[in-house]
């Protein structure tokens, strides 16, 4: 039991709309399938179902605190200088705004790419022991946890076009 | 654009141009490395003997300095126009010059700001321009433009060099593959050992989307920022409302000029007719023809608003940049960059890389003019006749100056086209993907 576990399938495929068609029938088993592929394959993450990825809440929260550090900087500044400069108040709102849009910006920014390496698990101690280097050129992997099913599921692998099936660690 | 390719041949083709250099690209490192030995020779020059060996006085406080500053600022637009707010409209010519673009961007922001540091007589005290609180507990007056635009420069750096690693990580991963050796582990560390997977690609995808919605309006912003350094100050030809989209226009048409000039070699020299087709430089084109119309509209319009505005001094300005000291000036930088770019509406000329590349040196020349004669023109005819023509330079140190940073430019994107990929590999196998799953029944 505990071997099925551990036990994965992973077809390599030439063509994304094999891969598409075989994740369709996996997933709809309820099996547990990771896609590997040279580019962002758009059919295979609306077969996948994710939901939406939480980074964009990080951007804003990394966006807002940028805007307070921003106006906060520049009142906290104007306040230590605290003389009239061109003839704008000491606390000159308008003028502060560029400020804090920058730096709204800036940490939008960092915070995006802080969520994008946190939740993509960037950078990764060591790849995959069953990652195959052509994934990152013209092949498409497909990783099945294929439970008691394994010849089932490599045979359907095979059918929907997989150059090759192997098992693999993972 | 690149259909009939596969990913094998995309990254065969892209990927060639990491080989080991031919003698070409030695002989343009070597003529890179002669510039920037120039120009740091006249810097150090300039160093040692003052500030007196360039033309700055009174009104010209930065010598041409400024105006290199500023047009370096402008040509670093475009990469982030085209990666970023083409990305946003869905743009899919944008795919294959992408990567180029915001490598121009990053190299041309890194040589933009060398000329703060330049223009000071003694950089070693540098570090007093920075704002820091110091004993005295006096901060930086957030109030003042140039302040903005240290905020909004050092912002831009910043948020264009990410932007530009980001997209490149997945095809780091690919050198990373094929490479062997030293030169197979640096590129594995770089790519943060990303492995394609879904998961990453879900997440690198949404971070790609965010930061492209936040660079539009950065970008937006910078080039406005620079702008009101001029027209914050009262001085007739700078203080304009029409400033801001002036300068974003010009930057936009400057940037597209460089890419121009940077890709249609780049193409020819690495084989990449395929990738980048002749239909995407004819995209450009149309780009900078827009850009070219909206600039020739700016110019028409200031002189307008002199006119109409009935302020004396404000004409006078720009009488005197049509018939004044620097009419010529003047007469070059509106015949390249409103006036040659017209024969983009020539299809032939649209198709042509060479006529391309020549369109681009033009307004490449003309927008360092129009800098010029916005910089320069206007404090030497101030309000107060005894600045009137005053400014002597540039003078040979200047120019040396200049040839500097125009050879240490285009010597990081030499040593980018031989490093990293110069094509963004992972987002044209997406199109190639995406069309054959279009086409598919």
């Amino acid at each position: 039991m505990s071997r099925d576990r551990d036990r994965s399938l992973l077809a390599v495929f030439t063509r994304e709309a094999d891969l598409v068609g075989a994740l369709g029938v996996l997933r709809g088993r309820n099996l547990s399938c990771r896609v590997y592929s040279p580019a962002r394959c758009e059919e295979a993450l609306a077969v996948l179902g994710l939901p939406p990825s939480p980074i964009r809440f990080l951007t804003l929260a990394g966006f807002l605190s940028g805007t307070v550090t921003g106006f906060a900087l520049c009142a906290f500044t104007a306040l230590r200088w605290g003389l009239i400069v061109s003839g704008k108040p000491v606390l000159a709102w308008v003028p502060f705004v560029v400020v804090a849009f920058e730096l709204s910006v800036l940490l939008g920014v960092l915070s995006t790419l802080a969520g994008m390496l946190l939740l993509g698990r960037l950078p990764g101690r060591r790849l995959p022991s069953h990652y195959d280097p052509r994934f990152s050129s013209d092949r498409f992997g497909l990783l099945v946890r294929p439970g008691p099913e394994a010849e089932r599921v490599a045979a359907e692998l095979r059918d929907a076009g997989a150059e090759d099936v192997r098992d693999v660690e993972g | 654009m690149a259909q009939t390719l596969t990913c094998a041949e995309v990254d065969a083709q892209v990927l060639r141009g990491l080989a080991p250099a031919g003698r070409g690209y030695w002989l343009a490192v070597s003529l890179c490395v002669a510039g920037i030995l120039l120009g740091a020779g006249c810097w150090a020059y300039q160093i040692a003997t003052g500030l007196g060996v360039v033309g700055i006085n009174v009104p010209v406080a930065w010598s041409t300095y400024l105006v290199n500053f500023v047009f370096w600022v402008g040509i670093a637009h475009s990469g982030t126009l085209i990666s970023a707010i083409l990305f946003l409209f869905r743009a899919r010519w944008r795919t294959a010059i992408s990567r180029s673009a915001e490598a121009m961007t990053v190299f041309a922001v890194m040589v933009a700001g060398l000329f703060p540091f330049i223009h000071l007589g003694r950089v070693w005290l540098f570090y007093w321009i920075i704002p820091y609180p110091n004993q005295r507990t006096l901060w930086p007056n957030l109030q003042s433009p140039l302040l903005f635009d240290f905020v909004a420069i050092s912002t831009y750096l910043t948020v264009s060099a990410l932007f530009w690693y980001t997209g490149m990580i997945p095809d780091l991963a690919t050198l990373r593959d094929r490479g062997r050796g030293l030169r197979g582990r640096v590129y594995g560390l770089l790519s943060l050992n990303w492995s394609g997977s879904h998961e990453q690609w879900h997440h690198h995808g949404w971070a790609y989307l965010l930061l492209a919605g936040l660079a539009t309006p950065l970008v937006i912003s910078v080039h406005s920022v620079v702008s009101w350094d001029f027209a914050l100050a009262l001085i007739p030809g700078w203080h304009s409302t029409i400033f801001a989209p002036y300068f974003v226009a010009g930057a936009i048409h400057s940037g597209l000029a460089m890419v121009l000039v940077l890709l249609v070699p780049l193409r020819r020299v690495y084989g990449l007719e395929g990738i980048i087709t002749g239909q995407i430089l004819e995209q450009i084109a149309k780009t900078l023809l827009l850009t070219c119309l909206i600039v020739g509209y700016s110019y028409a319009v200031e002189f307008f608003l002199a006119w109409y505005g009935g302020e004396a001094s404000e004409l006078g300005t720009f009488v005197a940049r049509a018939r004044g000291h620097y009419s010529p000036q003047f007469w070059l930088m509106l015949g390249c960059n409103a006036v040659v770019p017209l024969v983009c509406f020539l299809g032939r000329v649209r198709r042509s890389p060479p006529a391309l590349f020549a369109v681009g040196v033009a307004v490449t020349v003309g927008m360092w003019f129009e800098r010029y004669v916005i910089i320069i023109g206007s404090p030497t005819h101030a309000y107060d006749p005894y600045t009137w023509r005053l400014f002597q330079g540039p003078t040979w140190v200047e120019y040396g100056v200049l040839v500097g940073s125009f050879s240490l430019f285009f010597f990081l994107f030499l040593l980018f086209a031989k490093f990293l990929p110069c094509v963004s590999l992972a987002e044209v196998k997406g199109e190639l993907t995406s069309s054959a799953a279009e086409e598919s029944p």
